[in-house]
């Protein structure tokens, strides 16, 4: 616990979620890893645009990473990426964005595997290990 | 889709070649009768005259025409042609023979009615001519005088009645030209009919095959997604308490969770294995075992990593169907990661690959519990556990083969209690099948 306290890795990650209890894990689990200062939570889509839209002139503030699923009622996992596809490069520079699902579809696997924006695909539930294997492939910078 | 449609009319045409060649080879078959009981019948007219030397001459000569003709157009329909001259010529060898008896014409009827067994209304035609040159040409000669003709036994005929016997004769081969005609094309329509069926019932199966598969994905899904954030939670609260009871209860619910998501993803696996077609993907079994380590890693309890180690020989290229060799493989893998013997220092799993032209050979094998040899017969059976100590769902091995068998292959394996276990699988390459 001591030790990991220590290096908190990132500053901000954003999660796209509509489910509660997993956007609970996923808080949780990064605060107890010190994975992130900040975790932001957005319950849709259009929540999560918006938010991003709003900080294109401050990329300081952009997360580093975003956790995104897939199955989302409304604007699902595939049109956020759509739309996120059209932002301006500064922002899609500074995010990671990594697919956070429980889909065994291959069709799914393949589709975020052949989308450039999405780095990796992972199986929730978010885990220790999980969120320490994607520190160790990416540093952070400072 | 587009190349399914090809294939499709592929079959039918061939299903229409089929059709014609067994009416082909019924046909062939009536008219070895029809021609040997015609040559029996001119020895028999030949007892009349004593015409001996016509029906062994010119009836053994129309055989040996027939015959010939039959094995060196073999490929072509062309000895069908001569089979309706040779019939034709019969008639007027009849009609010599009984000496212008005037029912041997009746002949040249039978033998129209015969083709029709062909289904070709084109057969009729060389039989046409040849009764139409042969009256006219043995008429004309019979009443200009030249002797021992035997066309009729008529004095005299006029042109008129030449007229009406050639129109009446043209006109019932037209009708037999007519029902091969009709026959040919009730038989092609009944065809494309059955196929036109095969084809609403095909697609309504497709559609019935994707809605299930549909439905077993979004079930599935449906299924684990709160379980896995059941786990999600069971991993939060064990972090929080130093609770030795509660920390207990949460493992076995933990382990109980996973069973579940594990039974789920085997179903899904099974359905999936059961109703989607074989692909002939290009594989890579460098990335395709690098997967998998990475999925492994958090596989059951943390404590204790198994070692990979891998060896692939070998470069020809492969086809197989990736998701299977996918499932296959991780089938295998994680059961050697699940029944690691923790007695053992280092446990490990080590995959060789053996890459052939045609096939390739890959050998699982680990340091694990081993099965015992009494239960080895039934690891591949639905539902079978060898160990009941296990967290299996008894489905892995079960889809492992099954999924082996829809791609060819063959899977055996060697196992001693304490020592561990191998798999042996071999895999035809697709692509050198499909050549």
């Amino acid at each position: 616990m001591e030790a990991a306290s220590q290096k908190t890795f990132y500053k901000k990650v954003l999660v796209v979620d509509d489910n509660p209890t997993d956007r609970f894990i996923a808080k949780k689990m990064i605060e107890k890893c010190s994975f992130a200062q900040e975790t932001i939570l957005c319950e849709s889509a259009q929540q999560a645009l918006e938010y991003l839209r709003a900080l294109e002139d401050e990329p300081d503030a952009l997360p580093n990473f975003i956790f995104l699923d897939i199955s989302m009622p409304g604007m699902d996992g595939y049109e956020f990426l759509e739309q996120y596809a059209t932002f301006p490069e500064v922002i899609k520079a500074k995010c990671i964005i990594l697919m956070l699902t429980t889909s065994l579809h291959p069709d799914d696997i393949e589709r975020a595997q052949s989308n450039p924006l999405v780095i990796r695909f992972i199986n929730k539930p978010i885990s220790r290990d999980k969120l320490e294997m994607i520190s160790n492939d990416f540093p952070a910078e400072n | 889709m587009q190349m399914k449609q090809k294939d499709e009319n592929l079959d039918q045409s061939a299903h229409i070649a089929e059709f014609l060649s067994a009416i082909k080879t019924k046909s062939d078959r009536l008219a070895n009768y029809f021609i040997f009981t015609f040559f029996a019948f001119g020895l028999f007219l030949a007892t009349f005259y004593d015409t001996w030397q016509i029906a062994v001459g010119v009836g053994g000569l129309l055989l040996v025409a027939y015959f010939s003709a039959k094995m060196v157009l073999a490929d072509s329909d062309l000895y069908q042609y001569v089979l309706s001259a040779v019939l034709g010529i019969f008639m007027a060898q009849f009609i010599y023979q009984m000496h212008g008896l005037f029912e041997m014409h009746f002949t040249a009827f039978l033998s129209s009615a015969i083709l029709i067994t062909y289904q070709k209304w084109k057969l009729q035609i060389p039989l046409l001519i040849i009764v139409i040159v042969h009256h006219a040409l043995f008429a004309y000669m019979q009443y200009s005088g030249v002797g021992g003709i035997y066309f009729t036994q008529l004095d005299h005929m006029s042109l008129q009645t030449f007229i009406f016997h050639i129109v009446l004769v043209a006109a019932i081969f037209s009708v037999c030209g007519l029902w091969a005609y009709q026959f040919k094309k009730y038989s092609e329509m009944h065809i494309d009919l059955i196929f036109k069926k095969k084809e609403i019932e095909n697609m309504e199966l497709k559609r019935a095959n994707y809605e299930l598969d549909h439905f077993v994905y979004s079930a599935s899904h449906d299924l684990r997604a709160p379980l896995n954030s059941m786990l999600g939670l069971i991993e939060i609260a064990k972090d929080e308490t130093e609770e030795d009871h509660t920390l207990e209860y949460l493992e076995a619910l933990k382990g109980n969770a996973e069973r579940l998501d594990t039974f789920i993803c085997d179903i899904l696996d099974y359905s999936r294995n059961l109703r989607t077609d074989v692909s002939n993907d290009s594989i890579s079994y460098k990335e395709l075992l690098n997967d998998i380590e990475q999925n492994l890693k958090f596989m059951g309890d943390n404590s204790r990593s198994v070692d990979f180690i891998t060896a692939i020989r070998g470069d020809s290229p492969v086809f197989s169907d990736k998701s299977r060799l996918n499932n296959i493989l991780n089938n295998l893998i994680s059961n050697a990661i699940r029944y690691q013997d923790t007695e053992k220092k280092n446990p490990f799993v080590k995959i060789e690959i053996d890459i052939l032209e045609d096939e390739t050979h890959i050998v699982i094998s680990d340091n694990g519990i081993g099965i015992p040899e009494e239960s080895q017969p039934k690891i591949y059976d639905m539902f079978y556990r060898a160990s009941n100590k296990a967290v299996g769902s008894g489905l892995g091995l079960y889809i492992a083969k099954e999924a082996l068998n829809k791609l060819g292959g063959q899977i055996k394996v060697t196992s001693k209690v304490g020592e561990g276990t191998a798999f042996y699988i071999q895999i035809p390459n697709r692509q050198i099948i499909k050549i």
